[in-house]
């Protein structure tokens, strides 16, 4: 049995993203697994340590350069990875069904992870689609995971503060959050071991998926500008801290 | 009205202060201007701050372990001053030089037994026994990941190291530097910030003062370049004083990278200051239980000399602004990775991107210029932060000196270190030197 783990190649949070033309980036900068990737990652290691017999595949749609993304993933623990190779930019609806068909074309899944979102995009669709594609069922934003033989028990948070507990029949798509675990990061022996694991490249085209009806175009990229508007507030401890309550409430609309 | 001053220092960083700290004792009216908007907020902020005796010249062994005794007893070099921000604090974990054909390590030991340092000899055994996640196999010459070569398996050990028990490391360099200027203030200093020098101001081969970029003018006799980064911007503007320097500095940008500790080791509580030409990185713990992992510049490594104007606003390009690079962020951790086969190594880099002052031989020039009056502290490479409360001292009786009528050039100065008690030759930090072939060209000095 299988356990995929589904990454993405994204930019560096911390990195100074320029635009260039009407809808691309420069691409110039770090790329890296998407960090709620790396979670996942962390989770479907952790059951290959629980259950013999496990294999752990990382699977990727994205330009050459993606396989960075990969090798971390595999430094992280996963066996083997896949590389769907585009150089266009894919939507949820094309990405899902992406790796729908190459999950389905390598091997029996048992459970498939994603990020419960990317950091670049940050679209929230893929796990959902991804499920529907294969006929399975879905869990987001996963903070904590049981699993027994044929069913996963999980903890997945809603809002601040809530929490639904579900249990799902596997296989299944669990798109994992940050309360899921801390990442384990690689040690230099884990990159060694990394760099020896074996990556399959197929391109996009080979797949031969039914090409979505619809789907999302970027049509223009524009910097969002941070505006800061500090302010002292004055009075008493008292007096400050009703008006911080009071800025987060009504203002910032944070509580 | 042109305000007038005994003094004007360029910059408010650990060099400029303490000058403006130690001129003012000697009861010369001094202003500090800064372009940023406090104390150390330069590239004094992104220092690591490293307090270590290891140079590759007895002079510079000697000037560092001086400094050792500023750092020891801070609060008495502040003359007790208050800080609303508080104080700094040496962390005395204590200086490990491992011994590796990256360091000339035989000489180090040579001057520490010249000038008196305290040091241990250690084996592989004894270093274990100090840090035990270490592999002490030896992985001599440093290569970069894109080697294939910085792969295979290492056969060699090392050979021990050196253990300097006074070393370690100031937590917070900005604050060490803020420090100095309120105990400058208290001895009648004035610091002003967000105040841009455009032109430095001479007559009749004297300088006069300095215009700030919104068109106040000061003047005063003596002007002192302490302008780190910018120092070559600053020596451009004086008449004479560029071309007069045999020794020219420019701006290097440098990476330094932040990685936790492996689980099962408390390395901000049990740790030490570690340099290690072995896979060129020097070490010392970080808040946080992390490993700041800093590079001595193995040749193999590109080196970026920047505009500090353009990198502080963050143009340039990838490699060349003030954001971390994937390739050197995998260069310096797998390099301790290899030495910390239990460190974990993020996949996001996280760190500081700063500039050194740098000069033609990576050794300061501490010197008056070809414009009377017209002095500079400069070309501090990265390696003299430790130094900063000496180099206060010693610019401050040069420059008096040299106002008293000596002539430095024909008979340098000669120092004499309030603790150690040694001479220092200042002539040795002379901008007319020829370059000296004993550096070891990095931020080892």
């Amino acid at each position: 049995m299988n356990i995929y783990v589904c990454v993405k190649h994204v930019p560096d949070s911390a990195a100074k993203i320029t635009i260039e033309g009407p809808n691309a980036i420069n691409e110039k900068i770090t790329f890296l697994i998407n960090p709620y990737d790396e979670h996942a990652i962390t989770e479907a290691a952790r059951i290959k340590a629980l259950k013999a017999d496990t294999q752990v595949v990382a699977v990727c749609l994205g330009k050459a350069a993606a396989e960075n993304s990969l090798r971390s993933a595999m430094a992280m623990g996963a066996d083997r990875g896949i590389l769907i190779e585009t150089d266009k930019p894919a939507d949820s609806i094309l990405t899902a069904r992406a790796l729908a068909a190459a999950i389905s074309a390598d091997g029996e899944a048992w459970i498939i992870f994603t990020g419960k979102e990317s950091i670049d995009s940050e679209g929230m669709q893929t796990q959902f689609r991804l499920a529907a594609n294969l006929g399975w069922p879905v869990a987001t934003n996963v903070v904590k995971l049981d699993v027994e033989e044929d069913a996963v028990t999980v903890e997945c948070e809603r809002e601040a503060g809530t929490i639904d507990v579900i249990r799902m029949a596997t296989p299944g798509v669990l798109a994992a959050g940050k309360g899921l675990n801390t990442p384990n990061y690689p040690t230099f022996p884990d990159i060694v071991k990394s760099r020896k694991k074996p990556v399959e490249k197929i391109s996009l085209a080979e797949l031969d998926i039914e090409a979505p009806a619809a789907g999302m175009r970027i049509d223009s990229l524009e910097p969002a500008l941070e505006t800061r508007n500090p302010k002292r507030l004055s009075g008493s401890a008292v007096e400050i801290a009703d008006r911080i309550v009071d800025i987060l409430k009504n203002e910032a609309k944070v509580m | 009205m042109t305000k007038k001053f005994d003094a004007i220092i360029i910059g408010a960083g650990v060099i400029g202060a303490p000058i403006a700290y130690e001129m003012s004792k000697m009861g010369y009216k001094t202003l500090s201007v800064d372009k940023l908007p406090d104390a150390g907020e330069g590239s004094t902020a992104g220092s690591c701050a490293i307090v270590r005796a290891h140079y590759s010249t007895e002079d510079g062994v000697a000037f560092a372990y001086e400094g050792f005794k500023y750092w020891l007893d801070w609060e008495n070099y502040l003359d007790h001053v208050e800080d609303e921000k508080g104080l700094a604090k040496y962390m005395n974990t204590g200086s490990l030089l491992i011994k590796s054909k990256g360091h000339k390590w035989q000489n180090v030991k040579k001057h520490y037994d010249a000038v008196g340092v305290e040091y241990k000899e250690l084996t592989n055994e004894q270093i274990l026994e100090m840090v035990p996640v270490l592999d002490l196999h030896e992985f001599w010459p440093v290569k970069r990941p894109e080697d294939p070569a910085f792969w295979e398996e290492p056969s060699a050990m090392l050979e021990g190291g050196l253990f300097c028990p006074e070393g370690g490391y100031v937590n917070d360099p900005a604050l060490s530097a803020h420090n100095i200027m309120r105990a400058a203030e208290a001895k009648g200093a004035t610091f002003q910030f967000n105040a841009e020098v455009v032109k430095i101001r001479a007559a009749d081969g004297k300088v006069q003062g300095i215009t700030l970029a919104d068109g106040t003018e000061y003047d005063a006799p003596v002007v002192v370049n302490c302008a780190g980064p910018h120092s070559f911007k600053i020596n451009q503007m004086a008449p004479g004083v560029w071309e007069g320097c045999n020794i020219k500095t420019k701006a290097l940008r440098h990476e330094v990278m932040y990685c936790p500790s492996p689980e099962d080791y408390d390395y901000l509580n049990d740790g030490y200051h570690q340099s290690d030409g072995d896979i060129g990185c020097y070490v010392r713990p970080e808040t946080g239980n992390l490993f700041l992992i800093g590079s001595e510049d193995p040749e193999c490594d590109p080196q970026e000399w920047v505009d500090p104007d353009e990198f502080y606003a963050g143009k340039g390009g990838q490699g060349r602004d003030n954001q971390l690079t994937e390739a050197q962020w995998k260069a310096q951790c797998y390099r301790l990775g290899r030495r910390i086969p239990t460190l974990q190594v993020p996949n996001q880099p996280k760190g500081v991107v700063d500039l050194y002052d740098c000069s033609d031989d990576w050794i300061p020039v501490y010197d008056k210029s070809d414009l009377g009056g017209f002095y500079m502290a400069v070309g501090t490479s990265g390696n003299q932060y430790k130094n900063a409360p000496v180099v206060g001292r010693m610019m401050a009786e040069l420059i008096d000196a040299c106002e008293k009528g000596l002539d430095h050039d024909k008979e340098p100065f000669q120092f004499t270190m309030k603790y150690t008690g040694r001479k220092l030759d200042v002539g040795f930090f002379s901008r007319k030197r020829e370059i000296n072939y004993d550096s070891s060209f990095s931020v080892n000095g």
